[in-house]
């Protein structure tokens, strides 16, 4: 290990990145043990250290040859524990503590089977730029950051490159935000710049409120130098001599490592006065929230780093001109943040040439949900969600059938299977009714009803209110009691007319983006599954077997008589004899479902009710 | 000075103005629930909204906040911002039937309780006129607890508020009578606290709790307890009074 020195100037750190390059370390075969929020669910800890220990066994001389860490999230969460041995790129996953020799003999003397990220089909089709160092490096050593082309950027950009041309590069770049709105934050950047203030500050949004979501979270655990380094220089670019870092507080890991790397680049003198005696201050404090989906709201953010309470303000100042305690303010996502870097030191060119015309780049998403294979997913944009569906998440699980895919977290939409040949942007998936939102891609198979959908995304939405004003406190609960009775069987005619009306102007309404766009997920199964709505509404009737009482068992001919659902019946309602096509009396059926997803040969199908 | 149309009629107002105040100076009708003149605006009620027209691009504002910054024209009764009022007393006359304001905004835009949405009814619209009132004195004894639908005003841990100096200006403010107070004798009642009244030594009017004088005396630097204000005082209309006729006299 290398002295930690105080780098007074660009060179210092050129000759620092030399000697840490020359360290002899690339020569060190890794095994990376994923230590992620996931990893360490499943036991990873157990692994690292029965690794450690089984190296500690080895001798001296050989020992030397590996070196065992704790790595950062690759993203395939399911399959934890996952271990890494660089640099051959050999992936392993669901390993156990007994394990160890094994891993150490592969590191030590080579896996014949070679099992690369090109023979997982779930990695294979990614195109992996943010998220390139996640898993092959320590993430609270920022040598390892800077081996793997860390801070090399922000080298340039102090070194080369003025404030302008740093705005200038990124709106070049056609970067627009991660976070939600997909705007063009080059365009944020360069209206900072211009407003004039002896304060300005740049914000990091790390709350990450989406139920399901996990790309900033893995990011700011397993790379969170990429997200300090992007700050920085934003920092420089927009003359804000002091960054915020707001992360929610259940992710007490990203919190610590980015504390590390905040502290670690202030030793190395990357942060603080003078920095690389360029003449430019700037440090970093992390902000800890208490997790409320509305926080993410930028002015809801801006109150709760302030010490109000985190609820929106009515803006019609743009937070460029007065954001932060009245001052010029850049707020972006964790991924807008570490994709500056990779503009930088690549140029805004380079950035174009993969994605599409109006949203360059690439985007990550968490897969999540009836696929096969679930985790994070870093695509160029444009890609088709049938390729992230089925090529990288392997199609629907249990070989169903697909029915929707959800994107843009609680406010964005539901998409049907006439949608999945749409290219994934921003400006896409908005035409097609729903949005990009962080990232969040939620697969539904046919066992789900987009009525409940629909209900249970409302139903969260009031929860998350902050009932700050009318149209959101009193109007998503509105909306929430219909869905709530038409998905009860009490639904009445013009129901669906009626949510549509509030549905427009909620979004006219609404003080801030939560309440805005509420009404999203409504919309867009109307639009897409509007027979669902009706057949609740008219016939009682719900097809995917999910609202109780609202179907009844029909088995078909398929059944081989095993009579699992006959003993699960709660009100025997199912008769037959064994190796028999059983029936059901569906007058005593009360559709709560439990005999579905036990039948072996998948024979029992939702059926409508008889007519009282 | 900007020019700025509104329904038609174009006036010259001073930059920042809010477009409810632009709209008002013209004798345009605009309703308000959580604005009160004397409060810092929230914009939480959403019943002024009106549309704006800034180069082309229509969006409904809050006008009781919105700014005037540069040329726009503003349409204050359109079928959009009629129908985006006529929600908004929907949502509130379902949750607010006995509040005599909100009663007479239903009638106006015509809209009747949906018995099917009718939740507990409360008098409470929740617009924060009492709680912006409060920190506006300096006192910071109420504020909103809870979150979503079940925000609702309330001391700190629903107990009697410490910091409570009877002052009563939440009462004052609130659209619905929702807060209320009981003056008995020399004591007043609010908040589940009791205070002393004090009486102006000249009209015999009670004119304001002793805490509270000691407050607005603490505000003033001075150091006051509630026992210094044992000695009579003059209200305000007593002092007014004497003070002018002090001038009057021209001695
Ligand atoms: C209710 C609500 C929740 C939001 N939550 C988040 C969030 O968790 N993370 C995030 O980056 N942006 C969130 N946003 C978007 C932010 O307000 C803001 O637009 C974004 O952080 C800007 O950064 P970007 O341009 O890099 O996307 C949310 C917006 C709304 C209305
Ligand atoms: S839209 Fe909802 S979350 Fe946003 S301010 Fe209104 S009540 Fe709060
Ligand atoms: S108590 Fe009155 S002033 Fe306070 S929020 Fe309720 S209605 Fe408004
Ligand atoms: S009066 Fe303007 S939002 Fe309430």
């Amino acid at each position: 290990m290398m002295e930690t020195p105080k780098l007074l100037s660009l060179d210092a750190l050129r000759e620092y990145r030399r000697g840490v390059i020359s360290d002899g370390m690339d020569k060190v075969t890794g095994i990376w043990v994923c230590c992620g929020t996931g990893c360490l669910a499943w036991g990873s800890a157990g692994v690292l250290e029965a690794i450690k220990k089984h190296i500690g066994t080895i001798s001296a001389d050989i020992a030397v040859g590996v070196r065992c860490e704790a790595g950062g999230c690759h993203g395939q969460c399911e399959r934890g524990p996952i271990v890494e041995i660089t640099p051959h790129g050999w992936v392993y996953h669901k390993t156990r503590p007994q394990d160890a020799e094994k891993l150490v003999r592969f590191a030590l003397e080579g896996d014949p089977a070679s099992p690369t990220e090109d023979k997982n089909p779930f990695t294979a089709k990614q195109e992996k730029r943010v998220l390139s160092r996640m898993g092959k490096m320590s993430p609270t050593s920022i040598t390892d950051y800077i081996r793997n082309d860390g801070y090399e950027a922000l080298e340039k950009a102090l070194g080369e490159m003025s404030p302008e041309e740093i705005c200038r590069a990124v709106s070049s770049s056609g970067l627009r935000g991660r976070g939600g709105g997909g705007f063009k934050t080059g365009t944020k950047w360069e209206a900072c710049r211009r407003s004039k203030s002896g304060v300005k500050y740049v914000l990091v949004n790390g709350d990450e409120g989406d139920p399901g979501a996990f790309m900033d979270r893995s990011l700011m655990e397993g790379d969170p130098h990429s997200v300090i380094e992007g700050l920085i220089i934003g920092g420089y670019a927009m003359e804000a001599s002091d960054g915020y870092i707001y992360v929610r507080n259940e992710y007490p890991q990203a919190i610590k490592h980015l504390q590390k790397a905040i502290d670690d680049a202030r030793e190395l003198g990357l942060l603080g006065e003078n920095i690389l005696g360029t003449g430019f201050d700037f440090d970093i404090a992390i902000c800890r929230g208490g997790g409320a989906f509305v926080c993410g709201e930028s002015t809801a953010l801006m109150a709760s780093i302030e010490g109000r309470a985190g609820t929106p303000r009515v803006k019609y100042i743009r937070s460029t001109e007065r954001g932060l305690w009245d001052k010029p303010t850049v707020l972006n996502n964790v991924e807008t943040w570490a994709n500056v870097p990779l503009i930088v030191r690549n140029g805004a060119e380079w950035f174009r040439d993969i994605g599409t015309e109006g949203s360059p780049g690439t985007k990550i998403f968490a897969l999540v949900g009836k696929v096969e294979n679930t985790g994070l997913v870093e695509v160029p944009m444009g890609t088709t969600l049938r390729r992230v569906i089925y090529d990288i998440g392997g199609g629907i699980k249990k070989k169903r059938s697909f029915k929707a895919v959800q994107t843009g977290g609680p406010s964005g939409g539901c998409l049907p299977e006439s949608a999945l040949d749409i290219g994934i942007d921003f400006d896409s998936l908005t035409a097609a009714g729903s949005m990009m939102g962080s990232g969040g891609m939620i697969v539904m198979d046919d066992r789900t009803c987009m009525v409940d959908v629909a209900r249970y995304f409302i139903d969260f939405l009031v929860g998350e209110s902050c009932g700050k004003c009318v149209p959101c406190r009193e109007g998503v609960k509105k909306m929430s009691l219909i869905l709530n009775d038409i998905t009860a069987g009490r639904g009445v005619q013009g129901d669906v007319e009626t949510l549509g009306e509030m549905a427009r102007s909620l979004a006219d309404t609404a003080l801030c983006g939560l309440g805005q766009s509420a009404p999203n997920p409504v919309l867009s199964t109307i639009k897409y599954f509007r027979e669902e709505y009706d057949e609740h509404v008219r016939d009682g009737f719900c097809r995917a077997g999910v609202c109780r009482g609202m179907f009844a068992a029909g088995i078909s001919e398929s059944c081989v008589g095993c009579g699992v659902c006959r003993k699960s019946c709660p009100v025997s309602a199912i008769n037959g004899e064994v190796k028999r096509r059983h029936m059901v009396d569906k007058s005593r059926c009360i559709g709560c479902g439990s005999c579905f997803d036990l039948c072996p040969a998948r024979a029992i199908t939702p059926e409508r009710r008889p007519q009282k | 000075m900007i020019g700025v149309t509104i329904d038609g009629r174009t006036i010259a107002v001073e930059e920042g103005t809010t477009l409810l105040d632009a709209a008002r100076s013209i004798g345009i009708k605009i309703p308000t629930l959580c604005h009160h003149d004397g409060l810092p605006p929230d914009g939480n009620c959403r019943l002024c909204a009106v549309e704006v027209d800034e180069r082309g691009r229509k969006k409904l504002v809050s006008s009781c906040m919105y700014p005037i910054k540069s040329e726009i024209s503003a349409d204050t009764k359109n079928e959009r911002v009629i129908a985006a009022r006529r929600f908004v007393v929907q949502l509130l006359i379902n949750r607010n039937p006995k509040a005599i304001a909100i009663g007479e905004l239903a009638k106006e835009y015509g809209v009747v309780r949906e018995e099917r949405f009718a939740l507990e009814a409360d008098l409470c619209v929740r617009c924060g006129r009492c709680v912006r009132a409060c920190e506006s004195n300096g006192t910071d004894a109420i504020g909103m607890a809870r979150a979503g639908f079940e925000r609702y005003v309330a001391a700190p841990y629903d107990e009697a508020p410490e910091s409570c100096v009877g002052c009563a200006s939440c009462a004052e403010v609130c659209p619905t009578g929702k807060i209320t107070y009981k003056d008995d004798g020399l004591i007043r009642k609010i908040w589940n606290r009791t205070f002393d009244l004090a009486v102006c030594r000249r009209c015999g009017s009670r004119y304001a709790t002793k805490e509270q004088l000691a407050h607005i005396g603490r505000l003033g630097a001075a150091n006051i307890a509630v026992e210094d204000i044992d000695e009579p005082r003059l209200c305000d209309k007593c002092r007014k009074a004497i003070y002018t006729a002090k001038f009057k006299t021209g001695s």
